[in-house]
């Protein structure tokens, strides 16, 4: 039995509760019928004494008349209707049922019964009188009938207003019990709802709530708590399987996280290995790069080599070969360093003279300086670099007409260095992704000093502190290139 | 959260609970209305008979037949009959003869009636003969009529009690008198051929000559009956004349009240004595205050009880006493008394 509640479906539980508190509320209703049905029972037998006695007085007055009118016309019409009303009466007298009691009705009754006979028989007599012509008896007897008459329609005339008496007492008393059945019905129906109303609350709220309780459960989970205590289901009808399939759901998602979050962290890991060897790689090649460069060696060999050619006479080859130790002198001291623009002029004249060197004077180079700016902070190594990008993308194949023409001048407060070429010139792309640094030189190893334009910028940006720190204009192809830095009017101290 | 057992016994408990507790309020109301509605507890049980009688009388609603009948219902419940103060739960009013008729007609199994000697009533009596009812008469006779038995009062008796009272009386109302003479009227029923009225002046009458006093004027003054009202106006005519009598004697319930009546409104207590007739509660009041001297106070219970005994007696055997007499007492302030306390516990 335990077994069969527990596996109902709701749409059955439902018709259930349903069923039964309409069953209930039908039972009341036939048991508050049949009450009522009873009390109009009585109600209707408190009168019905009553109609029989009229009915009994008007087949009486009925049998009077029609004897009257036969006697009076002889016709066979009112002779008829005679016969007919007379076995009316005859009927009604038999249905009397009177006793010698000690209660006055019956024996009123039992007289008029009695009476009723009698009359019927003078009438009959009286009738019989008429068509045998014996005037003398049939007057006689008509008289007698009709005294007969008046007597038992006055005692039934009697009875009827004892017994309305009666009746109506009787009636007050009905009416009396009626209001009070009434008053209980109303009690009893409205009992009845409110445990009606009860029952479908409990129970149905006994139904739902598992749903309720869900819904709550699924928020929780919406919101990401997913280590909530699971809901056992209740019963095996519908909402027990949505339970058992919410859980289920719960926890395969909680295994799909659990999975995710395993592989995720596999792949960090892996990540970071593979960053470790790039790091390690990259150390390794610095310290290799730095293993060949040793700079005081560097000076030491070019001095050497100046001297060298100081001695043999060579003052060209000594120029160079200063100005070259200069150069790298210059690097790698001052490569982190804050310099004046002064330094970094410096260095761009050592530079062109040794590009000079090497490429035969191919290289034309101005300046135009404005003196009051010489003294102005910047950080290292950043004109170099600019300079050494237009000789290599700029003006590299020009053969002897390239030029590059640096100048120096104030606006407002800020210093800008300017360095022009007539180069190829770059496309807006190009100088789009160079300043925001996506820019990929692909040729970061070949002939340069490996600082590369994104280096420049970003060392700019931090000395300055502000994103506006280089702009670069090119009408485009074979239109030369201008590079313009700005720094903050900064003097050494 | 609950235990799945906990759960599904819960929904058991719940259900079956509740329309337990609905089914035990429909119960409870029920049986509530029933014990409050007092479902027709309050008819009289109801008795049968086997015979049938009727009383029949001139006037159904005076105490003195009243309690006739009284004592005539209890023989005859005793004897498993029944018997009917007929007229009594009839809307009209009818007379004693048309009553005779619809007895007769009614088929009942014995008849007592108040009779006279006229010829309706006796050719009534006969009618009921031939219908083969009995008929017993009481108080009144139709002594030339087949009746079977004659329920009497004893007239003469009475006539002899008054005629004492009479004397008793004389020699105190002389004594106010200038000649001496007492004035004594007789009241008679001018409409009522009742024999027995005769009988109880002749009673008077002798008594009152064998007394030996020769001071008493007596006058039979008759009253005229036949129409309701006509009695007491009778009696007021008789009052305000200046010759109003000394001693009234009356012969019947109704004088006798409205002669005390009558003597109260005009003043007259203590000059006019009255004898009665019957003890009602109105004539024991007036004895009790001394305007009635006296009263004639019959046995009516046993009036009532020899009629039933009559008519049984004749079902049963076939013949019954011609002739019963009821006990005849005299009431006046000396046992009034006794006879207000018997009329109380008779009531209750």
């Amino acid at each position: 039995m335990k077994n069969k509640i527990r596996s109902l479906s709701v749409k059955a539980k439902i018709s259930c509760i349903y069923i039964i508190t309409n069953a209930f509320i039908l039972l009341v209703n036939m048991v508050l019928l049949i009450g009522i049905n009873r009390m109009s029972t009585n109600l209707e037998q408190v009168y019905t004494e009553n109609l029989r006695l009229n009915e009994l007085s008007d087949h009486l007055s009925t049998v009077q008349d029609n004897m009257t009118e036969y006697l009076t016309s002889k016709t066979s019409d009112s002779l008829g209707e005679y016969y007919v009303s007379a076995q009316k009466l005859s009927n009604d007298i038999n249905d009397i049922n009177g006793r010698i009691t000690n209660v006055s009705s019956d024996r009123m009754l039992r007289n008029i019964k009695e009476l009723s006979e009698n009359y019927l028989e003078l009438v009959d007599q009286t009738i019989e009188a008429k068509r045998g012509r014996n005037v003398e008896k049939y007057r006689v007897r008509y008289d007698r009938s009709t005294k007969l008459y008046k007597f038992t329609d006055q005692y039934i005339y009697s009875l009827n207003n004892e017994q309305f008496k009666t009746n109506s007492a009787r009636y007050v008393e009905l009416i009396t019990e009626y209001k009070r059945f009434e008053k209980i019905s109303i009690i009893v129906i409205v009992t009845v709802i409110l445990l009606n109303i009860l029952l479908i609350i409990k129970l149905s709220g006994n139904i739902i709530r598992p749903l309720s309780k869900l819904a709550e459960q699924a928020n929780v989970i919406a919101n990401g708590n997913f280590d909530i205590e699971l809901m056992q289901p209740s019963s095996m009808d519908e909402i027990g399987i949505v339970t058992k399939a919410f859980n289920q759901m719960v926890e395969s998602i909680r295994e799909y996280i659990e999975k995710i979050r395993v592989g995720m962290e596999t792949e960090r890991e892996l990540k970071e290995k593979e960053l470790l060897m790039e790091t390690h790689l990259k150390d390794a090649q610095l310290k290799y790069l730095q293993a060949q460069i040793n700079p005081h060696f560097m000076f030491n060999t070019l001095n050497a080599g100046a001297q060298l050619s100081m001695l043999e006479g060579d003052d060209k080859t000594y120029d160079y070969l200063q100005n070259v130790a200069e150069f790298f002198r210059y690097t790698v001291k001052k490569g982190n360093d804050n310099v004046t623009i002064k330094d970094e002029i410096e260095l761009v004249n050592h530079y062109i003279y040794i590009l000079n060197v090497r490429f035969s004077g191919e290289i034309k180079y101005t300046e135009t300086i404005d003196e009051d700016l010489l003294n102005v902070m910047m950080p290292g190594m950043i004109l170099q670099p600019i300079v050494e990008n237009s000789v290599n993308h700029g003006i590299r194949e020009m053969a002897g007409r390239g030029r590059i023409d640096l100048s120096i001048y104030r606006m407002d407060d800020l210093a800008c260095i300017s360095i022009k070429d007539n180069g190829v010139g770059m496309t807006r792309e190009t100088i789009k992704s160079i300043l925001d640094g996506t820019y990929e030189d692909i040729d970061i190893k070949s002939d340069s000093n490996g600082i590369g334009m994104d280096n420049v910028i970003a060392r700019l940006k931090l000395f300055t502190g502000s994103e506006d720190v280089m702009s670069i204009i090119s009408e485009g192809k074979n239109m030369g290139t201008e590079v313009i830095v700005y720094l903050p009017v900064k003097e050494e101290v | 959260m609950r235990s799945f057992k906990d759960r599904s016994s819960n929904f058991k408990w719940v259900l079956v609970s509740t329309v337990t507790l609905g089914i035990l309020t429909l119960i409870i109301a029920t049986v509530l209305f029933r014990f409050y509605s007092g479902f027709n507890t309050d008819t009289v049980p109801k008795e049968f008979y086997d015979k049938y009688f009727v009383l029949i009388t001139e006037d159904y609603r005076s105490s003195f037949w009243q309690s006739v009948y009284k004592g005539a219902l209890k023989e005859a419940v005793n004897n498993n009959a029944y018997i009917e103060l007929f007229g009594s739960n009839l809307s009209n009013d009818y007379s004693k003869e048309e009553l005779m008729e619809i007895a007769i007609n009614a088929g009942v199994d014995g008849i007592v009636l108040q009779a006279d000697e006229t010829d309706e009533i006796l050719r009534l009596i006969k009618e009921a003969g031939n219908a083969k009812i009995p008929v017993v008469t009481i108080y009144g006779d139709a002594s030339k009529s087949d009746r079977i038995s004659f329920v009497g009062v004893g007239s003469y008796n009475i006539g002899k009690e008054y005629g004492n009272k009479v004397l008793k009386l004389a020699s105190q109302a002389a004594k106010g008198k200038l000649d001496g003479k007492v004035k004594l009227t007789v009241l008679l029923n001018s409409h009522s051929e009742d024999p027995g009225q005769n009988i109880i002046c002749a009673g008077i009458q002798e008594t009152i000559a064998g007394g030996g006093k020769d001071n008493i004027e007596t006058t039979l003054e008759s009253i005229d009956n036949t129409s309701a009202f006509s009695v007491e106006e009778s009696i007021r005519d008789l009052l305000i004349r200046e010759d109003a009598p000394d001693i009234i004697v009356c012969l019947n319930e109704q004088n006798t009240v409205c002669v005390y009546q009558a003597v109260v409104d005009y003043n007259l207590v203590g000059k006019v004595n009255i004898l009665g007739y019957y003890d009602s509660d109105v004539i024991l009041q007036g004895i009790k205050r001394n305007v009635i001297a006296s009263s004639i106070s019959i046995d009516t219970d046993q009036m009532g009880k020899s009629c039933v005994d009559a008519l049984t007696e004749y079902i049963e055997n076939g013949y019954a006493n011609q002739y019963f007499t009821a006990d005849v007492t005299s009431v006046d302030a000396s046992n009034v008394d006794e006879y207000i306390e018997r009329e109380l516990k008779y009531e209750e």
